[in-house]
């Protein structure tokens, strides 16, 4: 109990207030804007978190995504065009929902449900955390270099149609995150001869390179050539949505848990959990022809989803230190910057910045409500920003951002050049994902895997001699046998299609 | 631009195989093969195995090497990299000279002048606005020495 109280004294600090706050209406304005992701709203935030304590560092961060993918579903209703990937897949819904006039029940479902969703999310996260911490505490290298593995490979799995491309982009993370001394044995690697490296290339360049920069080569050539829509004005954005969500309260509940359990799995986040919730309640429904029509009983459910999937996500990220999604491979990067190692030791030796977090989770999801009605509001002055304003001030911010970690220009170089390759890749669908995950990942699976050798005098073998270990190192070495496998079939499909369409 | 997967595929083969090369003088640890060398190799050899294997799936699809298919034409999607490029580049260098306010405030009126079709007034006063916030933020709150270039012998000389 005294934890508890500790942990609310903490959070309800006016300093730490303020950043959620803050952080809430930088997300809402990035989620509302097409093209720009909650992943590119913590990219940017992530310079400013660099200055800050653990606490307001993470509820900065867990604020500005939850609002962004809320903020996502505005353009999504307004002008089909979803402001978020995590939207998409009840965008047409709920943009025909708006034909027919009930574009505030679209929004006021999308909103109502997000924080039913995400408090779901919450609660099992605070529930499930710490039974599995405690599970976790007997893990050794052994336990945690399959589990990073096997995190890599689900990753990479879940990425997108090509598995192929998703392993390429994995390899070229875990190059990058090899580069500066070697942990085990202070071997300089790749260092090309200059000294800032040695400490190796720091994440933060990484990551606004990777998720800013690409995605700023990608707009800016849109700017002034495709023109946005103006939208429709929202009426009465609460008027009988409490009677929907109730009469689909069974969605609610489902999604919820089901959003939280996909966002616990490595590499699956929020929309591929919105994607399957939708699919699950059109399947269970007892009006499935109705679905695509501007039906509210998906929305519900996809809504729900997406938020918990946020939630969820944060289960294998603090108790086992491994990413589940873009967002907590950012997270864990912030973290170790600050030099805390998340793992089942901090349930233990820090259980108040344990509560501390999950108070700030249910804050943060509690704020969506009066934050979003104030996005709803003003989405038609949001989507007036010009791009040809934005974009530039987006650049200078990525540039200061990159350079203020370390006050050093190379990380602005480092930060360009990945933007340029991220927006090479990203072009021909390598997707993105596995590599972020692979250079938080790399230093994890390398350290733990010399750990073991080192305990086993260098005997593989050993790596499965635990119980846990071997079931984990069976799922591992499956999920890359598969990817080996599909990778290989591409190339008789792709003979397959080559010969059929030639004459 | 869509490249085509054979160019992809020889690329990575060719990073691989220079990871490979790279990683051959790392020690091993005492009394074992297992070591600084292990995770460079294993991923350059895995690099150049994906490769292969997207390069040959690239070479069976017989499409062209490189083809542009989006709407917007590919001179104006080059000049805008090329925009972004210039820019970042020419803050590496000039700020140290020049310093942060003045290369803020050029670079944002350039580019938002360009973007939005020669709205100059907004663009300067945009710029102004902006460089002075990021100013206040990052040097006045977090304490981050942004260069003040031949501006510090002026201020404070």
């Amino acid at each position: 109990m005294m934890e508890l109280q500790s942990a609310l004294g903490m959070v309800f600090d006016w300093q730490v207030l303020l950043v959620v706050l803050a952080a809430s209406v930088f997300g809402l304005f990035i989620g509302a804007i097409p093209g720009l992701t909650a992943t590119t709203a913590t990219a940017l935030l992530v310079p400013l978190t660099f200055f800050m304590d653990p606490l307001p560092a993470i509820g900065a961060i867990v604020s500005a995504t939850a609002m962004a993918i809320v903020a996502g579903d505005i353009p999504g209703a307004l002008l089909r065009i979803p402001g978020t990937p995590a939207s998409a897949a009840y965008t047409d819904e709920a943009y025909l929902m708006g034909r027919q006039g009930h574009i505030g029940q679209a929004l006021g479902i999308n909103l109502l449900c997000s924080v039913l969703g995400g408090v779901i999310g919450v609660a099992i996260l605070a529930f499930f955390a710490p039974l599995v911490a405690d599970f976790a505490i007997q893990f050794t290298s052994d336990e945690y270099f399959w589990l990073a593995l096997l995190g890599l490979s689900c990753a990479v799995l879940v990425s997108g149609a090509d598995p192929l491309k998703g392993a390429i982009s994995m390899l070229l993370g875990l190059l990058i995150s090899m580069v500066g001394l070697s942990s085990a044995s202070g071997q300089m690697r790749f260092t090309f001869g200059i000294p800032e490296l040695l400490n190796g290339i720091s994440i933060l360049p990484v990551l606004i390179g990777l998720f800013a920069i690409a995605e700023l080569l990608r707009r800016l050539p849109e700017v002034g050539k495709l023109s946005m829509p103006t939208p429709p004005p929202v009426q009465k954005p609460f008027a009988g949505v409490a009677g929907i969500t109730w009469r689909y309260k069974g969605g609610v509940a489902r999604s919820g848990v089901l959003g939280t359990l996909i966002g616990a799995l490595p590499g699956a986040g929020a929309d591929i959990a919105s994607w399957i919730s939708y699919a699950l309640a059109r399947k269970v429904s007892k009006t499935p022809e109705k679905f695509g029509t501007g039906h509210p009983e998906g929305l519900v459910s996809a809504s729900s989803a997406n938020n918990a999937a946020l939630s969820g996500a944060y289960i294998p990220a603090l108790v086992f230190g491994i990413p589940g999604d873009t967002i907590t491979a950012i997270i864990i990067g912030v973290l170790m910057m600050k030099g805390i190692t998340p793992g089942p030791d901090v349930f233990t030796t820090d259980t108040v910045l344990v509560y501390a977090i999950f108070i700030i989770f249910l804050l943060a999801n509690l704020l969506l409500l009066p934050l979003g009605l104030l996005a709803v509001r003003s989405a038609r002055h949001i989507l007036a920003v010009p791009s040809a304003v934005l974009y530039p001030l987006i650049l200078l911010f990525c540039i200061v951002g990159a350079y203020a970690n370390n006050n050093s220009m190379l990380d602005v170089a480092i930060m360009l050049i990945l933007g340029l390759v991220a927006y090479v890749l990203a072009e021909n669908r390598f997707p993105i994902g596995p590599m972020i995950l692979a250079v938080i990942l790399g230093p994890i699976i390398e350290s733990n895997f010399l750990r073991s050798m080192i305990k086993a005098n260098g005997d593989l073998t050993m790596l499965l001699d635990r119980p846990i270990a071997i079931g984990l190192g069976t799922l591992a070495l499956l999920a890359w046998l598969s990817i080996l496998l599909s990778s290989c079939w591409s190339i008789r499909r792709a003979s397959h299609v080559a010969r059929s369409s030639s004459p | 631009m869509r490249i085509n997967d054979l160019v992809f595929g020889v690329l990575m083969v060719l990073l691989g195989t220079v990871t490979v090369w790279a990683s051959r003088d790392f020690p091993s640890m005492p009394r074992q093969e297992y070591g600084a060398g292990t995770f460079p190799t294993l991923i350059g050899l895995l690099l150049v195995l994906f490769g292969v294997v997207l390069a040959l799936r690239g070479w069976q699809r017989r499409e062209a090497l490189f083809h542009w298919q989006s709407a917007i034409p590919v001179s104006h999607v080059l000049l805008c990299i090329a925009a972004l490029v210039a820019a970042t580049l020419g803050y590496i260098l000039l700020t140290p000279v020049l310093g942060f306010p003045l290369m803020s405030v050029a670079m944002l009126t350039a580019m938002i002048g360009w973007l939005s079709g020669g709205r100059w007034r907004l663009a300067t006063s945009t710029a102004l606005i902006a460089t002075l916030l990021i100013w206040l933020t990052f040097v006045e709150l977090l304490r981050v020495p942004l260069s003040l270039g031949f501006l510090e012998e002026v201020i404070y000389g």
